[in-house]
């Protein structure tokens, strides 16, 4: 059956095609919709789980590997990051039930995060990495990963980028192969499954040099690089890999009014992106005399040509990021092809031919990212500020560490609070580094409810233990919002997912023998910043829990925190509300200050802000 | 046929349910698509933005600059991010709803006056097609929602139109949305410039 689907639903059809036992995975922008879509299935043979984080769910799925059925992890590139201890080591192991490992790059920075090219990773862990260049490909190569993993015996990696992950594209979807049912493999093998000694561990890394090179053979054996060596040898050969290739006839289209001649050209389009391809670039280099390599990120298929252009002593020109004709910065296109293509061939394309005016961009307003109408962390934000008033001090006299997620928006206007982002669960660790360099004023740190399980507890933990003196914001708002809703270990059961057991931070916090624990609503705007002003007073780690639900998944369940209205003869359009809130729900009418009933969730917090009583709370 | 749209707009407007709506006409008539959303970070009010490629296989989902056949925009300030990539001769659509950022309604920050912006589009060489909010019709008292009205302007008033039938689009809205449906038909017909035919 033909269905418009995304690339992370390919995978996931793929996946159920190639009959998987367990998928795992942690939320990130843009891998999330694959897990997603196969959790809104309600499968029954197919066991699915949001793991607590990445290396959780790299493990959860390699048990399932190791025990010889089949199973996917899904996860973006700095999930990887986290899932990497673990990843290198199982890879050593290798294992019996095919094990996919999907991750998710993002060339451009689309989701704010780095530009990380998670190639470089496959290429550590000495593990085969593929890459489509469309949606329907990545359905073929899902499929197709299962059983490359299972013929080497050990995990291989399926990786995305951002414009495929979240295209949708027309894919010929074929029904789900039935779940194994077999008993699983109970193998007792410390040679394989323990790292404890170098004769061990040496073996292994010699295994898994062997299973790459397997790889490799399977990989030229079945053609999944596609070779298209031109009639004339002599000509241009382009190496294009990955989404890259999917430009390539549109490149030519543009280039041939200029003399372009498509049939003098060879390609070799790669969605093996390791092990490199030797065999196939061999053949280039043997019939081009000029070489283009077109990828985004890092050069890494160049390096690779390079090494066996020297190995073969071949004399043409290699060109692509090396020699600076690319950026290792941003997405590829049609005019990178373009451009390729005359930096090679010199046919006189204009430079212009494929950009436009970008001088309108600057006309633009800005429009930094802010927290939706009713969101509970706004409050928080506004009460840490308070706080911070109510101490004598200024924002930038108090380090305020913030983490990933919704919670890292406290960095824009108008709260201007947090200063810093690394990864998940950072702040907690940080801010203790802040406070053994000296910093005299209160340091606090701020993270999400998702954040705090997936790594934020064992900085929490590390603070407790060496007793060092911060206040932790734990903003809570029982979802992980930022990536589109997700469960994590604190979400409220009664929301339709499958059962599962919540954990309360409200209790795990007393449970780490912190003495100073507080609660708060922070629609409360008012006790919040008294909660906060006095934990900042403390000596030790003091925790507060900002606790009240993500105003959008509150609203989709019905709820409404109350109503908000207008009293337009006190309004004297000073605009301090707007001011201090940002609410997306206010705008300027003529006399007063309007809000939008729709956008407004009644969380309230911008009633104290008025001097004028022009603001008052309704019943919702 | 190749016909390639770039959409600009904020979230919560639906201008990326007008891409879902034309990709989904492109799956059901056969006609080759990749439909390139992106949502950035924030739930509502963010910059939004979407790409949709038609009839070519195998197509990478980033149109070049200068390569749009069509702009759809649905907020006057974000309307300039797409102008880098209107064809010259291309339509450019232009809701010009405006939702101010915080900065710009406490008076802190510029915002792009209207006639910027057609003279933006006019530099590109492109053609406006200018859709007021103020001309958005009533049904059963209550402004319809802008982005089916917006889909009727475009299959109405530019090049689509003559790609793909307009039935095949009332025919996808139709199964799309399973409420509202005379509200929504009531939309788009006003937005094609063809009377309501109540069944």
């Amino acid at each position: 059956m033909k269905k418009l689907i995304t690339g992370n639903e390919a995978i996931a059809y793929g996946a159920l095609r190639a009959g998987v036992k367990a998928v795992t995975g942690y939320p990130g922008t843009p891998s999330t919709g694959c897990l997603s879509s196969l959790l809104a299935m309600n499968l029954v043979d197919t066991y699915v789980e949001w793991s607590v984080n990445e290396k959780v769910a790299l493990e959860v799925a390699a048990g399932v590997a190791w025990s010889g059925h089949r199973a996917l992890c899904t996860m973006k590139m700095s999930g990887l990051n986290v899932a990497y201890d673990s990843l290198i080591s199982v890879a050593y192991s290798g294992c019996d039930g095919g094990l996919v490992v999907y991750v998710a790059d993002d060339p451009g920075a689309n989701a704010g995060m780095c530009e990380q090219d998670s190639r470089s990773f496959a290429v550590m862990a000495d593990m085969p990495m593929l890459e489509p260049a469309t949606v329907a490909e990545t359905y073929a190569l899902t499929k197709f990963a299962f059983d490359l993993s299972e013929r080497i015996k050990g995990p291989v990696f399926l990786r995305l980028v951002t414009g495929i992950a979240d295209s949708y594209a027309e894919v010929e979807i074929e029904q789900p192969v039935p779940v194994s049912q077999a008993a699983p493999l109970l193998i007792k093998d410390i040679q394989r499954f323990t790292k404890a000694g170098a004769v061990i561990a040496t073996n292994q890394h010699r295994d898994l040099i062997q299973r790459l090179e397997q790889a490799g053979q399977i990989t030229d054996e079945v053609r999944l690089n596609k070779l298209s060596l031109s009639v004339k040898p002599g000509g241009l050969g382009i190496l294009a890999s990955g989404i890259a290739a999917a430009y390539l006839e549109e490149g030519f289209e543009a280039a041939a009014p200029f003399g372009f001649n498509r049939e003098d050209v060879s390609t070799l389009e790669i969605k093996v992106v390791h092990p490199f391809p030797v065999a196939e670039a061999r053949k280039m280099l043997e019939h081009c005399q000029t070489i283009l390599i077109l990828e985004e990120l890092e050069p890494l298929i160049e390096r690779g040509i390079i090494v066996e252009a020297q190995r073969m002593g071949y004399r043409g020109k290699i060109t692509g990021k090396l020699d600076g004709v690319f950026s290792r910065i941003g997405e590829y296109g049609v005019p990178q092809v373009v451009q390729g293509i005359e930096s090679v061939l010199r046919l006189g394309i204009p430079e212009n031919l494929l950009s436009g005016n970008t001088q309108a961009l600057k006309l633009a307003a800005a429009r930094p990212i802010t927290v939706c109408a009713g969101c509970p962390h706004r409050g928080t934000y506004i009460a840490i500020d308070k706080a911070i008033k109510k101490l004598r001090l200024k924002k930038n006299e108090v380090m305020v560490t913030g983490d990933i997620g919704c919670t890292i928006l406290g960095m824009n206007p108008p709260f201007d609070l947090i200063w810093t982002e690394i990864s998940m669960g950072a702040s907690v660790s940080l801010a203790q580094g802040y406070v053994h360099a000296g910093v005299k004023t209160p340091v606090i740190a701020t993270i999400g409810d998702s954040t705090f399980f997936h790594a934020g507890i064992a900085g929490l933990v590390n603070a407790i233990q060496h007793q060092i003196d911060l206040t932790l914001v734990i903003m809570d708002n029982r979802w992980t919002a930022m990536t589109g809703m997700q469960v994590n270990p604190g979400t409220p059961c009664n929301n339709g997912a499958s059962a599962y057991q919540e954990i309360d931070i409200a209790r795990i916090i007393p449970a780490l023998g912190i003495e100073h624990f507080w609660t708060v609503d922070p629609f409360d705007v008012e006790e919040t910043a008294g909660v906060i002003h006095q934990a900042m007073t403390l000596p030790g780690v003091k925790v507060v829990l900002a606790r009240q639900e993500c105003a959008i998944q509150a609203q989709r369940q019905g709820k409404q925190a109350g109503k908000v209205r207008v009293v337009e003869e006190n309004c004297n359009l000073c605009k301090l509300c707007l001011m201090v809130t940002g609410c997306s729900a206010f705008s300027l009418g003529a006399n007063a200050i309007e809000i939008d009933p729709e956008l407004c969730y009644g969380c309230g917090v911008c009633i104290e802000t008025c001097h004028h009583d022009a603001l008052v709370a309704e019943e919702a | 046929m190749k016909y390639d749209i770039f959409f600009a707009g904020v979230g919560g407007q639906g201008i990326l349910t007008i891409g879902e709506v034309l990709a989904e006409v492109a799956h059901y008539k056969d006609i080759p698509a990749n439909f390139y959303p992106s949502k950035g970070m924030a739930q509502r009010g963010g910059f939004v933005k979407a790409q949709l490629r038609l009839g070519r296989e195998n197509v990478g989902p980033n149109i070049p600059q200068r390569g749009a056949d069509m702009v759809i925009a649905m907020e006057q300030s974000e309307s300039l991010k797409a102008i880098p990539f209107i064809k010259p001769g291309g339509d450019f659509v232009l809701y010009s709803d405006i939702w101010a950022p915080t900065a710009v309604a406490l008076g802190k920050a510029p915002y792009p006056a209207f006639a910027q912006i057609t003279e933006q589009v006019k530099l590109a060489g492109a053609r406006l097609v200018h859709i007021a909010p103020g001309q958005l019709p009533e049904y059963a008292g209550e402004r319809v929602h802008p982005n089916l009205y917006v889909l009727g302007v475009i299959m109405g008033q530019t090049a689509l139109g003559t790609l793909i039938r307009s039935e095949d689009v009332e025919h996808i809205i139709q199964t799309r949305f399973k409420r509202n449906t005379e509200a929504n038909s009531f939309a788009y017909r006003s937005g094609l410039g063809m009377p309501l035919v109540v069944s």
